[in-house]
């Protein structure tokens, strides 16, 4: 028997889900470790969403396994799962702190430790007067962040969030993140179901992107990087960027910005150091970076 | 899924639209028998009081060729005696006399005539009423008269009570009595249906509309969920029933008589034969599970509590149909429709709380009836399952039978 510490957080194998003739997810197969954050990415329709409510129990598939600590989810292991879906909603003509209670309870929190934590929660979150309101009383962003509170108050060692961030502000996008970031440190997991790129920068150690329910990425945030993307200048900058086919190509021009890609056996040096040197020219920026996970989500998608 | 029974039950309680329809068939009830007692007092006061009350504002004659009419209860009541039926009839028609009352000679065969102004429909009847009491009060004047027996114008004036005995099998029964102990499951089940059903449908449709059924799926099984759902909609019966029986059982208490009971029967004369209302208890409880569960099941299936309600006229109907066959439910056990009724599941169990309340259901029937029930309502959970394990995510449509049976 396995030792249950070594097991990852989740292990998807060979899973294939079809609807009659449609085959919507063909042979996936990745695993979540304990202790990362894991993004799973991918447009409308690519097939997160099922293979989430696959890997909770909530559709059957059509062959392979999906496994939560080793095992086939049972409702039974709710305790150690926090799951956020898309489709989210509360009792809306009920207070907040009953929803909130009610849901705690059902995670295996005794009554009393439940209704402390979630005043607490509601406190920190900024919400602490809001706890006797009836949650259609509530915006969109605050019922949210119930929402949010409702999958962590039993501190699960697996969270699985699908677009926790949809519909915050800044503000608030920024002390969910936080949020998200406190539970990875105290040693859960996270699965990220988001179309944020910029959120998977921040919070990832891997990645995988499904397209047309395949994985077309999957690693680490740097691996993918690596293998999918190419090293460009980007520079920000006032008057006329000259041309130089010996140099460099521009891949992407406006008004005050461009990225460049340099010739091979070209350093980065000798590019600033003919740009410095041009004509009509002021450098404001001259930064040398990988691309971003959005530009390959969306080279990917071309 | 004390946490589920909990929460259900008491969002369900701390909503006034639940109090609200507890209490109106209480206030509905009170308001029946106020109607009721306030009408039969003016019911057997107006017959001796209209002639009095019409004869002081009215102007009144009469031609009596029956002999039978009283001289002193004419001139009591300002009645004026006419030279014949054609000049009373003529006064009517010149506004002389408002009613004239003629009186043929054997009235026993032959119609009383009454004539009068036509003041509108709703003053018409009194007239007649007052011609039949004056020949009713003088009659029991005559014979008063001549037997010098207070008895029997007692008898004439009011209305002797009646006790019957019957016998069963040679033994005594019950008759009307004994209907009332296992008749109330049935009154129970008919009303609890009636105030729950949209609670019943509303216990998941509400789920898929509010969003809640992926966290509650990863949470807890359907099946603890649905069970809770079900005894959680029990409880609410029970306070529903609670809510109307107990101000019930005080008045009946404290005022028997005043509270339409037939007469002679008290709350300490109803029987309780135990195996009626052992049958009447398991019927009401297995029934109201039965369609507890079916209807859960259709809020389930349906993308709204108000597409669902489409289909809660079906199950209302199939539960009052027996109601409409009901004379053949009574008198004709045996009939064809009524064997169909009392096994076909949707229809078995006011079928067999009916037929169990009149005593016309054997033992052997009532096992019969109970166990299709119980199978009923055993598919009616398992469907209730299914439907919210797999309807309960598809929001926006309808999930089919076929896609629940895969």
């Amino acid at each position: 028997m396995a030792n249950q510490t070594s097991l990852p957080a989740v292990d998807i194998q060979s899973f294939a889900m079809r609807y009659g003739p449609k085959e919507v997810i063909k042979d996936l197969s990745f695993t979540v470790n304990k202790g990362e954050v894991f993004g799973l990415l991918g447009s409308n329709g690519a097939g997160k969403t099922t293979t989430i409510r696959t890997l909770l129990s909530l559709l059957e598939p059509s062959s392979g396994t999906l496994l939560v600590n080793g095992k086939r989810y049972t409702p039974a292991m709710a305790a150690t799962v926090g799951y956020l879906p898309e489709e989210r909603g509360l009792y809306r003509n009920e207070p907040v702190v009953d929803t909130m209670v009610y849901f705690a309870v059902m995670h295996g929190l005794g009554r009393e430790e439940a209704k402390k934590r979630v005043l607490a929660y509601l406190e920190r979150v900024g919400l602490g007067d809001k706890a006797n309101e009836r949650l259609v009383g509530l915006s969109n962003g605050q019922q949210q962040k119930v929402q949010l509170g409702v999958t962590i108050l039993h501190e699960p060692a697996l969270m699985i969030l699908d677009e926790p961030t949809e519909a915050l502000d800044p503000v608030n996008r920024s002390l969910l993140m936080n949020i998200i970031n406190e539970q990875r440190t105290n040693g859960a997991t996270v699965v990220l179901v988001t179309h944020r790129m910029e959120e998977v920068e921040q919070l990832c150690d891997r990645i995988l992107l499904l397209k047309d329910g395949t994985s077309a990425l999957y690693g680490t945030v740097d691996e993918v990087k690596n293998k999918f993307g190419t090293t460009v200048i980007a520079l920000a900058y006032n008057g006329t960027l000259p041309l130089n086919d010996k140099l460099y190509t521009i891949t992407k021009q406006l008004p005050h910005y461009a990225e460049l890609a340099w010739r091979e056996g070209v350093t980065a040096d000798e590019v600033l150091r003919f740009l410095a040197g041009a004509q009509g020219l002021h450098l404001t920026t001259f930064d040398v970076r990988r691309p971003t996970l959005n530009e390959i989500f969306l080279s990917l998608y071309k | 899924m004390w946490n589920i029974i909990n929460f259900e039950t008491l969002r369900a309680l701390k909503k006034k639209s639940f109090w609200i329809a507890s209490f109106a068939p209480l206030v509905l009830i009170v308001i029946v028998i106020g109607i009721e007692y306030f009408s039969a007092t003016t019911a057997t006061n107006n017959a001796a009081q209209q002639t009095q009350a019409y004869s002081a504002s009215a102007k009144i004659g009469e031609f009596d060729d029956s002999g039978f009419i009283s001289p002193q209860l004419l001139a009591a009541q300002h009645i004026t005696v006419e030279p014949s039926k054609d000049a009373g009839i003529t006064a009517v028609k010149s506004g002389t006399l408002d009613a004239f009352f003629y009186y043929p000679k054997d009235p026993s065969t032959m119609a009383i005539e009454v004539y009068a102004k036509d003041t509108g429909i709703s003053f018409s009847p009194p007239y007649n009423a007052a011609a039949v009491q004056l020949l009713h009060q003088s009659a029991i004047n005559e014979v008063s008269a001549a037997t010098q027996n207070s008895e029997i114008v007692q008898i004439l004036e009011g209305s002797p009570t009646v006790t019957a005995t019957t016998y069963k099998n040679g033994v005594e029964s019950e008759g009307l009595v004994g209907i009332i102990a296992p008749g109330i499951f049935a009154a129970a089940f008919l009303l609890l249906f009636v105030l729950l059903a949209s609670f019943m449908i509303a216990s998941t449709a509400g789920e898929k509309e509010n969003r809640t059924a992926e966290m509650l799926l990863t949470s807890t099984s359907a099946e603890t969920l649905i069970a809770g759902k079900v005894i959680s909609i029990f409880i609410l019966g029970l306070v529903q029933l609670a809510t109307l029986a107990i101000p019930l059982l005080i008045a009946l208490l404290r005022f028997p008589d005043k509270l339409g009971l037939p007469a002679g029967i008290s709350l300490g004369t109803i029987p309780l034969d135990p195996v009626p209302i052992l049958f009447g208890a398991l019927f009401f409880a297995t029934g109201l599970l039965m369609f507890t569960a079916l209807l859960v099941g259709l809020g389930a299936m349906f993308p709204s509590a108000t597409d669902a309600s489409r289909f809660l006229g079906v199950s209302i109907i199939s539960a009052f149909l027996p109601i409409y066959a009901i004379t053949s439910v009574i008198s004709s056990p045996h009939a064809l429709i009524v064997t169909i009724f009392t096994y076909f599941p949707l229809t078995a169990p006011t079928t067999a709380l009916l037929r169990n309340a009149v005593g016309s259901l054997s033992i052997g029937e009532a096992l019969g009836s109970l166990a299709v029930i119980i199978a009923g309502a055993i598919v009616a959970i398992w469907f209730a399952v299914r439907a919210f394990r797999y309807g309960s995510m598809e929001y926006g449509r309808r999930v089919g039978i076929k896609e629940l049976l895969r």
